[in-house]
């Protein structure tokens, strides 16, 4: 455990010059995590899923400080849970006891207080500050059952606090629905000023975007390789479209295809070394299987017709991707061992940028409905077609979550186009980017190895 | 002795590194074709390099330019060699018979020019997605390029490069300004 947070410190040094700090998980107590998500058994793909409510007081200050950080702390969680989509942050303005008063231990809390605000659950967290030292201690109670569910002690710098927020933030998302969160990734897209398009990063809730290329030139489609160690990238740096990739850890960005012609639409195979891209050097847009250093391994799709737009399936077998051999764009999907192709979609005229969920259940594209681009989710089997996004501008380029429950994408909703992001049933849609210029091209990170 | 020539060997080496990392430092980035869309970016500035303004006499001979009246009668239809665009209908890419009309002149002029180098461009409009529309670019620029080799031209000059929807020369969300981006662009490069 220590020496993954390492990596994970090693990560963020490199980019924000943060010294190192090591953000050592003490204790773990009370891991009733299993049994805990059986009986809640959240499950927010249902129509009748409603955010559970829960009420997150300032941090408690254990050593006297300024109460700012107490605040921040308080507001950074409700935050991160508030967009999880799952949770339902209550209005501190409502709470009855100055949050410095309320009790740490579950003896101490006013259990029936919480559940008359309409709290299903409480975080306590509490702090101190010691130099430039940080103890933060997050703790979770079940508030119907008077109870912690989970607790959680971090130290380290105290610079380091947002990243300690955001993994209890995770915690709590693990305990109760079994599987963590993703507020330790990253989502890459593509900025336009003027007639340059420039690749950047940043945080899963939009903060600190990082600028990847600055070529004032052409990039477009960034892609991450499933352990968030690579960036993949389309530059017209060198005149030609070529793909490039950056390594995360080094910072250094090197050449993966430059072969003749056009070398467009990256996407790294999950868990191996390996990408599809389309290149046009034997004549036509096909799709190819290539190593990371270029090498070509294998001709996945190939015909007289337009081979664009991969997107693999979580266990690499299959590849969804974009043919216009029946006229127009459509959604196939390939088998890769077998070289079966099937037709996805047939409902519309323009269906393009397949992404495949992280559990393998969907397939999201963009599809045109009502003279516009909108986002759809379908079954790899082809049922279940279902349009999520409606009469709102141009909605493009889908990309999952890596706990699949949100998508980012692309809208003109409210002006140029910018990257959002919204729950898998269409609702709670906000608005992510918020430089300058517009937004597009989105590539969710998966998360951090741990 | 020997080993005095191999320090001399070795010396020449590291000079030779030097001189063309040195080149390739100060290389210039080279200019988009086709930005402006209309020609101007690549023709008829003064001393651009590679442009008309920087050559000399060599190059227009090697060209087949031998007097001043075949210099203006070479820019007059260079003009028109790159301004002149191919249309294609929204996703397609197959030739109308006026886009044919079209490439037959710039065919003609590659036959009277044989040593010109040329990137043809394939553009798309706003509608369709990024990848996709790289693609149908692609597809358009390929489809000028099948068909001058067809003519029996030889095609080793020219060069092909899609923008997808990125470079659009009308910046309107009208099919006035659609039907402008669905284009080959032909740009010279001397």
């Amino acid at each position: 455990m220590i020496r993954l947070r390492k990596g994970f410190c090693r990560m963020f040094s490199g980019k924000n010059s943060v010294a190192a700090v090591v953000l050592a998980v003490l204790c773990l107590c009370m891991a009733t995590t299993g049994a805990f998500a059986q009986t809640f058994n959240i499950d927010i793909t249902k129509p009748s899923f409603q955010r559970i409510p829960i009420a997150i007081p300032d941090f408690k200050y254990m050593a006297p400080e300024g109460t700012q950080l107490a605040r921040d702390m308080g507001n950074t969680l409700s935050s991160d849970l508030d967009f999880s989509g799952i949770f339902r942050p209550l209005d501190p303005k409502g709470f009855l006891e100055n949050p410095q008063a309320i009790g740490l231990n579950a003896p101490e809390i006013k259990f029936p207080d919480w559940k008359r605000l309409g709290a299903d659950f409480l975080v306590r967290g509490s702090y101190q500050v010691n130099g430039s030292q940080l103890r933060m201690e997050g703790r979770l109670f079940d508030v119907v059952g008077g109870r912690m569910v989970k607790g959680k002690v971090y130290e380290g710098d105290v610079r380091n606090w947002r990243s300690m927020v955001h993994d209890f933030a995770d915690e709590i998302l693990l305990a109760l629905t079994g599987e963590r969160g993703v507020f330790d990734t990253k989502i890459a897209y593509v900025q336009s000023t003027g007639s340059a398009k420039e690749i950047f990063y940043c945080d899963f809730d939009g903060n600190n975007p990082v600028q990847v290329t600055r070529d004032n030139n052409l990039a477009l489609s960034p892609a991450w390789s499933s352990d968030q160690g690579q960036l993949a990238f389309v530059s017209y740096r060198d005149g030609a479209p070529k793909v490039y990739a950056l390594n995360m850890r080094s910072g250094a960005q090197s050449l993966i295809c430059g072969y003749p012609g056009m070398n467009i639409s990256p996407a790294w195979r999950p868990g191996r070394n390996e990408l599809a891209v389309t290149l046009n050097k034997d004549g036509n847009p096909d799709i190819f299987l290539i190593s990371s250093t270029g090498q070509i391994l294998q001709k996945l799709v190939h015909g007289w017709s337009i081979n664009v737009s991969p997107g693999w399936s979580p266990d690499g077998r299959k590849l969804a991707y974009v043919s216009n051999e029946s006229g127009n764009p459509q959604i196939y999907v390939l088998d890769v061992g077998s070289g079966q192709k099937k037709r996805l979609t047939f409902s519309g005229k323009y269906n393009t940028a397949p992404c495949w969920s992280p559990k393998g259940d969907w397939i999201a594209y963009s599809g045109t409905a009502g003279g516009t681009h909108n986002v759809f989710i379908i079954r790899p089997d082809g049922s279940d077609n279902r349009q999520i996004t409606n009469g709102e501008g141009s909605n493009e380029s889908p990309a999952w979550s890596p706990d699949g429950r949100m998508l980012a994408f692309s809208s003109t909703r409210q002006g140029g186009p910018a990257i959002w992001i919204m729950l898998t049933n269409g609702t709670g849609a906000r608005k992510l980017t918020r430089q300058g210029g517009s937004q597009e091209l989105p590539d969710w990170s998966p998360r951090m190895n741990r | 002795m020997r080993r005095n020539l191999l320090n001399v060997f070795t010396f020449f080496l590291m000079f030779i590194l030097i001189f063309a990392l040195g080149a390739c430092s100060k290389k210039p980035v080279p200019a988009q074709p086709g930005f402006g869309g209309d020609g101007s970016a690549s023709f008829g500035g003064s001393g651009t390099p590679g442009g008309p303004g920087g050559m000399d006499d060599a190059r227009w001979r090697e060209l087949g330019i031998n007097s001043e009246a075949e210099k203006r009668e070479f820019l007059e239809r260079a003009k028109a060699f790159e301004n002149q665009d191919i249309y294609y209908d929204y996703d397609g890419y197959t030739l109308s018979d006026p886009a044919k009309r079209v490439l037959d002149e710039k065919i003609a002029f590659l036959k009277r020019y044989a040593k010109v180098r040329v990137t043809v461009e394939g553009h798309c409009d706003e509608r369709g997605t990024t990848e996709y529309n790289l693609a149908l670019g692609e597809r358009r620029a390929n489809s000028c390029l099948q068909y001058i080799k067809n003519s029996g031209l030889q095609t080793e000059k020219l060069t092909s490069i899609s923008y997808g929807k990125e470079r659009p020369i009308a910046t309107g969300h009208d099919e006035a300004s659609w039907a402008k981006n669905r284009r080959a662009h032909f740009v010279l490069n001397y």
